[in-house]
């Protein structure tokens, strides 16, 4: 009995004097990948909270590219699964609003085939002018087709395709001088016209001369556009620009809601073919 | 036999504590088989191989821990340690004293895990006062049900 309690003392002691060391000493590189790996993938669900850097903190990089990955990987299934149930939703309103057009004789509106595409090169001396894409006529892209870009989750103007090559697309920019959009603010039904000037603003003219217009108004899409579907959002107004005398109408300025220089990817929204379309030159008509 | 039923219980709990932690466990609130069975070990087996594989079990739960490793099996050991003690004081064969122990031990093992990290990592690790509230309680009846297995058939 005394030999096992003696045996015991010293298992306890060492074993201790082993687990203090392991927690004094800090890990190699590869030890603390296999910690992060074995870690992973006996409790995934840890590595998924707003703490989950503790956990990869001091991995080699490539485990930890790996295993965020992955949680994204997850993430991004869970989306996928719940814009499935969003799709059949959408798909079931749609023939809804379909069957009711129909049935009130309205013109059904034009479809349109959106295509997920690249910015493949900006010109730095257009920089608010134009960009590249990489979807051409080999992709069904035509010209004065739609062009959007994801901000904040959703698709926001960003211009209209003016030169179609082969593999290769130019946007016109909303922010280009020759670019120009119906639209209509959110306050009311005030429409106007949006224009851009070459620089990071945009500016809407021909609103009605007797409106109160107050800064921090939404800019949409009209249903008027002939190159953009209705109500896809423009920018919000950042300054009423003071009342001219000799004008008829009242003009604002309009902060962009896509800031055109940082998007990577961008929606043209394709008419396919379709009977229809805006004018030959793409330019928008005053409303 | 004994050797291959021993090995068998030991990776058996490992695979038990992890399917309970991700299919049916709550944050702060999963029972901890490992440690009542390293008490439980403690209890009928002796000091010894309760702490060998205390030690097994802490480092596997080390791996799944951000931080601190190392502690998880320091915690199993001095568990294993503290109820060879008891059992020279208090007869562990039946079941109240036993998850009696458990329960004090888990709660014991809870703040010691907070204090380490209160040396290693200048930060207590606080587990929470759901999991000191509820977690000793869960070791306590996981460790009535597997001492009653065990004098009923188990591994002895």
């Amino acid at each position: 009995m005394q030999r096992e309690t003696r045996i015991a003392h010293y298992v306890a002691a060492a074993l201790s004097v082993l687990c203090l060391t392991l927690l004094s000493l800090p890990l190699s590189p590869p030890a603390r990948s296999v910690k992060a790996a074995v870690g992973y993938a006996l409790d995934p669900l840890a590595y998924q909270g707003e703490k989950s850097w503790r956990r990869l903190a001091g991995a080699p990089a490539r485990v930890r590219g790996l295993i965020a990955a992955d949680v994204e990987n997850q993430r991004l299934r869970g989306e996928l699964r719940r814009d499935a149930w969003l799709k059949t939703a959408v798909l079931a309103l749609s023939l809804e609003n379909e069957r009711l057009r129909t049935d009130l004789g309205l013109t059904p509106p034009r479809a349109r085939a959106p295509l997920w595409t690249h910015v493949m090169r900006r010109d730095p001396d257009h920089w608010h002018r134009s960009l590249a894409v990489d979807a051409g006529s080999d992709r069904g892209v035509s010209p004065g087709d739609a062009v959007l870009g994801p901000q904040d989750g959703k698709l926001v103007a960003v211009g209209r395709v003016v030169d179609v090559r082969p593999e290769v697309s130019t946007v016109l920019l909303l922010t280009d001088k020759g670019s120009f959009v119906a639209a209509y603010l959110s306050s009311g039904t005030l429409e106007g016209l949006v224009q851009g000037g070459d620089g990071p603003r945009l500016r809407m003219n021909y609103l009605s001369a007797e409106a109160g217009l107050v800064p921090g108004d939404l800019v949409y899409t009209s249903p008027t556009s002939a190159v953009f579907p209705p109500d896809v959002l423009i920018g919000r107004v950042s300054r009423v620009h003071p009342r001219d005398p000799f004008l008829t109408f009242q003009s604002v300025e309009i902060v962009p809601a896509a800031d055109a220089s940082s998007l990577q990817t961008l929606v043209v929204l394709r008419r396919g073919g379709l009977a229809g379309g805006g004018s030959p030159d793409g330019a928008e008509a005053a409303p | 036999m004994r050797i291959l039923r021993g090995v068998a219980v030991f990776f058996g709990a490992m695979l038990l504590q992890w399917w309970w932690s991700s299919h049916l466990g709550r944050p702060g609130a999963s029972p901890q088989f490992l440690l009542a069975l390293t008490i439980l070990l403690a209890a009928r087996r002796g000091p010894v191989l309760a702490m060998l594989a205390g030690f097994g079990w802490g480092l596997y739960l080390d791996l799944a821990r951000a931080e601190l490793f190392g502690a998880g099996a320091l915690t199993l050991v001095l568990a294993a340690y503290a109820a060879s003690l008891a059992r020279r004081q208090i007869d562990l064969r039946a079941a109240a004293p036993l998850a009696l122990l458990t329960c004090l031990l888990s709660a014991a093992a809870l703040l010691l895990e907070g204090a380490l990290g209160l040396v290693f990592v200048s930060r207590f690790q606080w587990a929470g006062w759901l999991a000191l509230l509820v977690v000793p309680i869960l070791n306590a009846a996981v460790a009535a049900v597997l001492a009653a297995a065990w004098d009923a058939g188990g591994p002895r």
